[in-house]
């Protein structure tokens, strides 16, 4: 982590600390920018029956990936996500998936369902609250957020360059072919091996994550 | 609002039920996207007018003098589907008032049961106004358009600059059914003054005791 990014990453801790509204917009995210901290969430319910607590996270590096079971775009990208898990989590990487939609079918009964059909092979949270996603800015699914050991944020947006959907037929269709860059295994491995991360920011492609707009407005 | 989601969704359904057979080939140019004259709303079949990006500037550019609302929207995205019947709700109230409803459809160029149903959807929702499809590979026409995602509305004024650019990009405001609403009165507003205290007039309640 460079300098500048210390210096950002203490001064946010500082003022959200503090109750001081921080408003870092990204590129493609109008809440939060790289080096922000993960936000702090509490026994969020997961597919497996137990909770999750950021506290409990213990991992050098954590994943956060925002899914929505009825998404074309995830379910055509579901087969890379469990490929990450395979290639990437070990006691030192953790990947945590978090559905915060409020339609039926992405709710906790059907993550139970989708989870198990799709081969989930890490961590599926339901965030009913919505503030994790809310605190993050997460408006599409699939959308990645890579945290380093400090819970700063190193990368967000998409998990390779060439999203894929599950067309009506069954198929997977790659927008952009074979995808050549993988961000996020690329920003795993850069931080377990005390590099910088390369590429920060992509512009996440997906459906849409739907707010309560009465508890934002 | 939710018996019209209802409804729409219901139409969706129904369409990937009995499957989606092939609309009439267009009469030519973006404007075979609207009904000919003498079809009537049971006959009329909506068809989508493909156009690359730069197209699309054009479109938009040879709708200048007019407001014109622009409604971006894919079959993979059920939160447009819910909003559509909204939008043809307004293009009815709109009518011959200086505003223009068009349609975007963001669905894969590519996925012809996509387009198939897409079409089916619209011809379901009677959405009689010009219906376009982004002929460019899906992520490269969300950067194009500068969309982060959908349902997106973008309404640009009579001079043809965008105005209101209407989306979900921020958890904690994205946009509501009454905002499209409340963006077209501000600018019929703006164009002319009057016409909010007219139909208030109109609407008034009228004493028959008299």
């Amino acid at each position: 982590m460079n300098l500048s990014r210390v210096i950002l990453h203490a001064t946010l801790v500082v003022l959200t600390a503090a109750g001081i509204p921080v408003l870092q917009a990204g590129e493609y995210n109008a809440v939060v920018n790289i080096g922000a901290p993960m936000p702090e969430f509490s026994e969020l319910p997961a597919t497996d029956g137990t909770t999750l607590s950021s506290s409990d996270l213990t991992e050098e590096v954590v994943v956060l990936v925002f899914l929505a079971n009825h998404c074309p775009w995830v379910q055509g990208m579901d087969g890379d996500l469990v490929k990450l898990g395979r290639a990437v989590q070990s006691d030192k990487v953790r990947i945590v998936g978090v559905s915060v939609n409020h339609r039926e079918d992405d709710r906790l009964e059907a993550m139970k369902e989708h989870a198990a059909h799709a081969g989930y092979n890490f961590t599926y949270l339901y965030d009913e609250t919505q503030e994790l996603g809310r605190k993050l800015g997460a408006t599409r699914t699939p959308e990645y957020y890579v945290f380093d050991k400090n819970r700063s944020l190193v990368y967000m947006g998409l998990l390779h360059n060439s999203p894929a959907s599950k067309r009506r037929d069954g198929t997977i269709h790659y927008t952009e072919g074979e995808p050549t860059e993988f961000y996020v295994a690329d920003a795993v491995r850069a931080l377990l091996a005390g590099e910088e991360v390369t590429a920060e920011e992509t512009r996440a492609h997906g459906c849409s994550v739907e707010y309560e707009q009465d508890q934002a407005r | 609002m939710r018996e019209r989601v209802a409804v729409a969704l219901l139409a969706l359904c129904l369409t990937v039920a009995i499957g989606c057979a092939p609309t009439p080939a267009p009469s030519g140019g973006p404007g075979s996207a609207t009904p000919p004259e003498s079809s009537t709303p049971d006959e009329w079949q909506a068809r989508l007018a493909p156009v690359t990006f730069d197209a699309w500037v054009d479109e938009l550019s040879a709708l200048k003098g007019q407001i014109v609302v622009v409604d971006m929207w894919a079959t993979w995205c059920l939160p447009c589907i819910e909003r559509f019947p909204h939008m043809v709700e307004l293009a009815n109230e709109y009518r011959g008032r200086g505003v223009t409803f068009v349609s975007l459809c963001l669905d894969d160029r590519d996925d012809e049961a996509a387009l198939s149903l897409a079409e089916s959807f619209l011809t379901e929702q009677q959405a009689t106004f010009p219906n376009f499809l982004m002929d460019e590979v899906v992520t490269r026409a969300f950067e194009k358009l500068g969309l982060l995602g959908i349902p997106a509305v973008f309404i640009y004024e009579p001079a043809g600059d965008l105005r209101y650019r209407l989306t979900g990009d921020d958890p904690n405001n994205q946009f509501t059914d009454a905002d499209v609403e409340k963006a077209i009165e501000e600018l019929l507003e703006e164009i002319d003054p009057g016409i909010p205290a007219m139909r208030a007039w109109v609407s008034r309640d009228v004493d028959t005791s008299v």
